[in-house]
């Protein structure tokens, strides 16, 4: 078997068991613009995959060649949709195929075609159970993929069974615990959640906002200075219909500075209400954010509060939005 | 030592000798993408007031070399297979060279529409890769042939309202994380369309405003890197929905031109890295809709010199900050 680690590859062109295929060099004769510098290896493997294409042969070497094509460049979406072509014409076992994209992947898990292959794939072995899992050692890896989690969200829809939907709290769980802060992992929770209809044991959706919003409360609770949780945490409000004021009393410690400790007395602990954890940085932009929009929503004598916080906002702890929040304040006195 | 101008000189002789350097990794193995290289450097190029700095009638012999007559539309290379991405850089770079008669308008439209899925949703090829990228090119291609009315507006609509999420943003498929690249193609999708109202643009501006940095740089998602490029997609965005002032022009400004390669030319994704096309292109494009002076107007929706789209009666109600003279 030959070495496919692009620095030893024997070239096609010297392999006797390929001399009855013509290659076909790149078009290179209008001295065109950028031009592409080619290794040897590549120029050789892309030019008998020409030939391949162009004598419409779908063979086991073929899957060898854009096997080698792939690996130096996973980019190329001809090779990619040739050798998927080959596959179903050889009526290969796509699980095998999966192992060996499942060890590709690791080294380019940033390129779309790698993981269109794969819908592509799982679509015909419908074992989604297993893509799953090859998912989730992926993203241990690489914990913010943005392909990854699209083709997780499609294959959990696609295929929509319970037990795969089932896990998947547990597993965006785990992620939180290691990384707070991976927006991911929270907009996948919403998902979850939120847009994918109604699970068994999760009929009373009152029920599971609030267990969603203690959730957030939580997490708000260890590190406040997290744009994701306070995303998460009006997106579950406002696909509830749940008024922010409801979370007046828990947001409020958020919009102060740190006590020291002298100051502070002792607290009564309220699951219901989390105080900031003592190394949180405080107050809390998002927090001040949140507060102001309560207010706002009051109305009335309320909307100067709100434009004070904003003020405190434009001036002090978001001076980048300045303009942000002194349109917000505009606004806001217009309808006063 | 922080670089406090726009290098133009530098950038357009480094446009000029793209891929002449054997070193330069983004042209390494980058068949693929040469036609939407092609349109980052001319477009870049334009934005400088240096249009004729590249041949134009090598660059439209290079383009019509890479119709692929058996699909009835471009590839990234000659003998390349045809695919969506190349034929929006394609017909981007015939317009903005006056030589769109060279295209049979009616096939590459038939090759464009047939990519449409029952959801919505464009194909890139026959492959069956799906995002809302490729709905974006779709409609901006369509519209520069004059064929928008060919296409099912409210199916397009439909599926980029499904991508549409709980923070106001867009992803690349139904269901996924929204993403500033994301949101640029279904905004600028939606104004093509004149569909603006699907978006929930309190919330949308706010999510976009928050992508600014104490750097000064903008990136793709909460909790991600700054990156170069979101200077033009974010910006994009805001100045289509008329909000281009919630940035701190100033700051990302400043953050742009720090990621200058003052010795080789070009722009990277940010300070310190190696430059590439990509990155020289919307790193100007940003700067353009910022009104640093000395640059070209760029319109936002298609990405393109503005003066060629108000030619060509599709521009639409976007509003970039004011140029500042020199």
């Amino acid at each position: 078997m030959h070495q496919q680690d692009s620095s030893t590859l024997v070239l096609f062109s010297e392999r006797p068991e390929w001399a009855d295929v013509t290659p076909l060099e790149q078009y290179e004769g209008v001295n065109p613009l950028a031009p592409i510098y080619y290794s040897e290896e590549y120029k050789d493997a892309t030019s008998y995959f020409r030939g391949i294409v162009k004598a419409g042969e779908m063979s086991p070497r073929v899957l060898e060649l854009t096997e080698a094509i792939i690996r130096m460049n996973p980019a190329h979406y001809s090779a990619w949709q040739y050798r998927y072509k080959t596959l179903l014409e050889l009526n290969n076992p796509l699980d095998d195929e999966l192992a060996l994209m499942d060890e590709i992947a690791v080294k380019h898990l940033k390129t779309y075609q790698v993981w269109h292959h794969r819908r592509l794939l799982v679509a015909r072995t419908r074992e989604p159970a297993r893509e799953l899992a090859f998912l989730s050692r992926s993203l241990r890896a690489d914990t913010k993929n943005y392909h990854t989690w699209s083709y997780r969200q499609w294959l959990l829809a696609y295929f929509n069974e319970d037990t795969l939907w089932e896990r998947e709290l547990d597993f965006v769980g785990d992620l939180l615990e290691e990384d707070l802060r991976n927006n991911s992992a929270w907009h996948h929770r919403f998902f979850v959640v939120f847009q994918s209809g109604v699970r068994k044991g999760d009929e009373d959706r009152g029920a599971v906002a609030q267990r969603e919003i203690s959730f957030a409360k939580q997490y708000i609770a260890k590190a406040p200075n997290n744009a994701s949780v306070w995303n998460y945490l009006r997106g579950v409000l406002e696909h509830s219909k749940i008024p922010f004021s409801e979370l007046q009393i828990f947001v409020t410690p958020y919009t102060l500075p740190q006590r020291s400790e002298d100051d502070a007395p002792a607290e009564v602990i309220d699951l219901e209400n989390p105080l900031p954890s003592k190394l949180a940085q405080l107050p809390c932009v998002a927090a001040i954010e949140f507060l102001a929009d309560v207010h706002e929503a009051a109305g009335g004598d309320s909307i100067m509060k709100a434009t004070e916080l904003w003020k405190l906002l434009a001036d002090e702890h978001d001076t980048i939005r300045k303009k942000y929040w002194e349109y917000r304040i505009r606004e806001a006195l217009r309808t006063v | 030592m922080a670089e406090s101008r726009l290098l133009t000189d530098k950038h357009v002789q480094y446009i000029q000798t793209l891929g002449n350097s054997k070193d330069d990794l983004s042209y390494h193995m980058t068949a693929h993408l040469r036609m939407n290289a092609i349109y980052w450097g001319l477009t870049a190029l334009c934005t400088m007031g240096h249009k004729d700095a590249l041949d134009r009638v090598e660059m439209i012999n290079y383009v019509m070399s890479c119709w692929d007559d058996e699909a009835g539309a471009f590839g990234a290379h000659p003998d390349h297979d045809a695919h969506i991405l190349s034929t929006l850089s394609a017909i981007q770079i015939l317009v903005t060279h006056e030589a769109l008669d060279r295209v049979d308008v009616n096939r590459v439209t038939k090759f464009i529409l047939s990519l449409q899925q029952p959801s919505g949703v464009f194909a890139g090829d026959t492959w069956g890769e799906v995002d809302t990228r490729f709905s974006y090119i779709a409609v901006n291609a369509l519209s520069l042939l004059g064929r928008l009315s060919e296409l099912d507006v409210e199916k397009t609509v439909s599926y980029i309202r499904q991508c549409r999420n709980y923070d106001g943003g867009f992803g690349n498929t139904a269901g996924a994380e929204s993403h500033s690249g994301q949101v640029f193609v279904c905004v600028a999708a939606l104004a093509i369309l004149d569909r603006l109202d699907e978006i929930d643009q309190p919330s949308l501006c706010w999510w976009l405003s928050e992508r600014q940095l104490p750097n000064g740089g903008l990136n793709g998602r909460p909790e991600k890197l700054e990156d170069v490029c979101y200077s033009f997609w974010v910006l994009s965005a805001l100045s289509t929905l008329g909000k281009l002032s919630w940035i701190d022009a100033e700051k990302l400004t400043e953050f742009i031109l720090s990621a200058q390669d003052t010795e080789r030319g070009g722009i990277a994704d940010r300070p310190g890295d190696e430059s590439d096309v990509f990155h020289t292109h919307f790193g100007i494009a940003g700067l353009s809709l910022l009104g640093y002076p000395g640059l070209v107007d760029l319109d936002p929706v298609y990405c393109m010199p503005a003066p060629i789209i108000e030619r060509l009666g599709l521009r639409k109600g976007w509003k970039a900050l004011p140029r500042r003279s020199l």
